[in-house]
């Protein structure tokens, strides 16, 4: 076991330093942030002075190798645009990102297997179709119009909720939080709704598809032979029969919402690292978008380690195999 | 909408626009704005964003006026004594939001703390000129310059004057940013007191009783950081927020139905400028067939005279721009400091252009790519579009290439693009800031032409510029600047196109305010309706 963990911290290792060249030889192609930066009354002399400031004077291999050094101690470099060291500004940021994915992911797996377990065990009712009909609205409906459309009818229509923002929040463990408070809660509601649709429709239709299959194997028949109660059946050998795929889909989906949720945390204007990614983005503040794209990059590849470790732990052929 | 006006005609009434009258006087005035401060650090950037969430808590030495000419503001007066000296005389009275008095030992703190602790968008522009500075006494100093500084109080617009003893501890590239954005060191003498602020998100602000204009309206204000267009105006319509900047162009045709909001237009500080390369040999203009010209067409004047009669500045601003625009014959808007009045609105002849483009060789014209920005200022990407079927009109064909700043503006400092359009803001109110960059020639030792992108070159302009910069009288630096932008306007290198215009939301029958040219929202200058 041990070697199979060494095996794949080497291999996640690997990774990380290839991802560090890709993502900082990508992002240093696509211009110089100077030129967005400086105000265009500057002098040439005040201008040589900001690129040698900002260390954008030396060739690239030396500004990596500086990245690179400074990263082994921790140390992500500052804002460009903010003075603030990126760490601390992702950090201070990523609250607001892990509360709305976490509501949002977490709601849309309860209620998406809940409905997707009975659309499957009643196929043919009205209810189940309609079930699966709202499914198919949520696979294909962009987002971003989602969410001018949330926006539209229940802030400026109906006048029931926020139209961004996060709202008051509350200090817990040092971070502030906002679903602690119920004006805080409001303003989640929105942007959580608009983040979930995609992941609710995805997960009844696993669900939908697990319970189908499932019901019609031979361990339900006789456990229904055998008197079993069809409350029983459902709760204790479907739910564990169908939740392998559907816990794999919550962990990609989980790490792929908190990377990517930057069209709801636009639209709906939430502070998270989503919109601070675009925002950089559109300043070229290089130091913010590389530290960005490598956690991004270490995010995935320790879920992928975690995922990795778990199944071996379940299945000891993956072991052997790996080892041998 | 009930009314719109824009700014020239509110100056010639002299009053106040007034969105609307009689509403209920409330005291917490929250505002969504597209873009907020990188840092609470008057000195950390140049943006006008920045600038404008610094107004509220510093004040400036000089204050530009709504129409951006000059004013006193911490400083009473100010007078060149010496070719290289000017004196300043301060307010007396001044009280800093912890209750200590404002005195030169802060405004020499502050000028000298600028190169320290400026970010990339430097704000070392502003007391660049600045040799020393001296205090004679409490309440007057002695500016000391490399040389005659004409446009020193012009600099001084953006000088932010922050408490010497509050901001002591916090004036290193490390402590800076920490010591203001937490509030410690944020004590200014302006309207309103820092309370709390996060960045991209809310800034939060208490009034200032002993603000030495008098206490503002507002007990409260919010500025609340909505960049996105249309979340920015579904708040005001929820009823989030209170008053909106950058309505765009297509909201602003919906909210003309709309009875509770109510829109206010301004003439903006901006000029949209076609910009054409005078290399010998330029990379992105081709014959018909794709291959390349015995000589650039751009420098010759024939050709830049047919440009300029292709364009159908009315028919840019009705169609394109929804209304929300002016023609423009100049780099600058009217009544600046340096614009001309004797420069002709350029007339659309289609007819001419193409005759002027056969005389020029090229009766068949010939073809070139046009850049510009799609995503800087309200309506960039659609101006260029217009421009491109006008061109096609008298035979050059035009690839039209609407891109991302940050893709145009690096491409264009490697001097990739050989048609472009810019735009272009005199944030100083006065021609040398405009003049001095684009239409000098590039060169370092004397610190002018820094964007000038296209080569340009009249021995004339460069003569005026660095004169006028020198010239301490006001008229004559005045008339030097008129000729240089006539002369500038007439080589038509520089093809201005349209002024912009701007639009505030509000709620309907709650706010009077006055739109400034800079684009600034500032809350003291906003008063509820009764």
């Amino acid at each position: 076991m041990l070697g199979f963990v060494i095996q794949r911290l080497l291999q996640a290792f690997a990774v990380m330093a290839v991802m560090s060249v890709i993502v900082f030889f990508g992002v240093y192609a696509i211009g110089n942030p100077v030129d967005i930066v400086i105000p265009p009354d500057a002098t040439q002399e005040i201008r040589a002075e900001a690129i040698r400031r900002l260390g954008l004077d030396r060739p690239v291999w030396e500004q990596y190798g500086i990245f690179v050094a400074n990263l082994v101690q921790g140390d992500f470099g500052r804002s460009f645009i903010y003075n603030e060291p990126v760490l601390k500004l992702i950090g201070g940021r990523l609250p607001a990102t892990l509360e709305l994915v976490l509501i949002s992911v977490i709601s849309a797996t309860v209620l998406g297997v809940s409905l997707g377990v009975y659309a499957g065990y009643r196929p043919d009712s009205w209810v189940s179709k309609t079930i699966m009909g709202v499914s198919i609205l949520g696979f294909s409906v962009p987002s971003f119009w989602v969410g001018l459309i949330l926006i539209l009818t229940f802030a400026v229509s109906l006048g029931w909720l926020p139209a961004g923002g996060r709202g008051d929040t509350v200090e817990l463990w040092g971070i502030r939080w906002s679903f602690l408070t119920i004006d805080g809660l409001s303003h989640i509601v929105l942007p959580a709704v608009n983040l979930a649709l995609f992941k609710f429709a995805m997960m009844i239709r696993l669900a939908r598809a697990g319970t189908r299959e499932i019901m019609l194997t031979d361990t339900v028949k006789f456990a229904r032979a055998a008197g079993i109660s069809e409350r029983v059946i459902l709760r204790r050998h479907l739910l564990k029969l169908i939740s392998i795929p559907i816990i794999t889909v919550f962990g990609l989906e989980l790490g792929s919402t908190l990377a990517f949720a930057v069209v709801t945390e636009t639209i709906f204007s939430w502070p998270g690292v989503g919109k601070l990614i675009i925002d950089s983005i559109a300043v070229l503040d290089r130091p913010v978008m590389v530290a960005y794209l490598i956690l991004t990059a270490l995010l995935f590849v320790t879920i992928n380690f975690v995922v990795d470790l778990v199944f071996a732990l379940i299945d000891p052929r993956l072991r052997t195999r790996a080892a041998s | 909408m009930k009314t719109t006006m824009n700014l020239k005609g509110l100056m010639a009434a002299g009053a106040v626009f007034a969105l609307s009258a009689g509403a209920v006087a409330a005291q917490t005035l929250t505002v969504g704005v597209r873009g907020g401060p990188e840092s609470l650090d008057p000195h950390y950037s140049a943006l006008g964003s920045h600038a404008e969430a610094a107004k509220h808590i510093f004040d400036t030495l000089v204050w530009s006026g709504t129409d951006l000419q000059i004013e006193p503001g911490l400083a009473t007066e100010w007078t060149p004594i010496d070719e290289d000296t000017w004196e300043f005389k301060l307010r007396e009275g001044v009280k800093f939001h912890d209750g200590s008095d404002f005195t030169a030992e802060d405004v020499k703190f502050s000028i000298e703390r600028i190169p320290v602790v400026s970010g990339p968008t430097t704000t070392t522009i502003y007391v660049r000129r600045v040799s020393e500075v001296e205090i004679v006494d409490d309440y007057t100093l002695n500016i000391h310059t490399d040389g005659p500084a004409a446009t020193l109080p012009y600099d001084f617009v953006r000088l932010f004057i922050v408490s010497s003893e509050a901001a002591a501890d916090y004036s290193t590239p490390e402590t800076a940013a920490e010591g203001f954005n937490s509030g410690a060191a944020a004590i200014g003498t302006g309207p309103y007191k820092y309370v709390s602020w996060e960045p991209k998100g809310d800034l939060v602000l208490e009034g200032f009783d002993d603000y030495w204009r008098g206490p503002g309206a507002w007990e409260t204000v919010i500025r609340k950081e909505i960049p996105n267009d249309s979340s920015r105006l579904a708040a005001l319509k929820a009823g989030q927020v209170d008053l909106i900047n950058y309505v765009s162009s297509v909201d602003y045709l919906a909210l003309e139905n709309d009875a509770d909001v109510e829109a206010v237009k301004g003439d903006s500080v901006y000029v949209m400028n076609l910009q054409l390369d005078q290399r010998e040999d330029t990379p992105m203009v081709f014959a018909n067939d794709g291959s390349k010209l015995d000589e650039n067409p751009l420098r010759n004047p024939l050709v830049r005279e047919a440009i300029d009669l292709a364009i159908d500045r009315q028919t840019m601003v009705d169609i394109v721009l929804e209304g929300l625009g002016k023609p423009a014959n100049q780099m600058m808007p009217p009544g600046f400091f340096g614009s001309s009045e004797d420069i002709p609105m350029p007339e659309y002849n289609p007819a001419k252009a193409k005759e002027l483009l056969a005389e020029a060789g090229y009766p068949d014209g010939f073809k070139i790519e046009l850049y510009c920005t799609a995503d800087r200022l309200p309506g960039d990407g659609a101006i260029c579009q217009g421009l491109g079927q006008m061109f096609s009109q008298i035979g050059i064909t035009t690839d039209v290439n609407a891109i991302s700043k940050t893709v145009y503006f690096p491409a264009q400092a490697r001097l990739e693009y050989s048609v472009f359009m810019n735009g272009w803001g005199t944030l100083t109110g006065e021609a040398s800031y405009t003049l001095g960059s684009l239409a000098h020639s590039n060169n370092p030792d004397v610190k002018l032409g820094a964007f000038n992108r296209i080569e340009y070159k009249n021995d004339r302009v460069d003569e005026l510029l660095q004169a006028g910069a020198t010239m301490l009288d006001a008229d004559e630096r005045r008339a030097a600047y008129e000729e240089a932008m006539e002369l500038t306007m007439a080589d038509k290198v520089y093809i201005s196109i349209v002024q912009l215009q701007t639009v505030w939301g509000a709620k309907a029958d709650t706010l009077e305010f006055e739109p400034r040219f800079d684009e600034d929202t500032l809350a003291y200058f906003v008063k509820p309706a009764n």
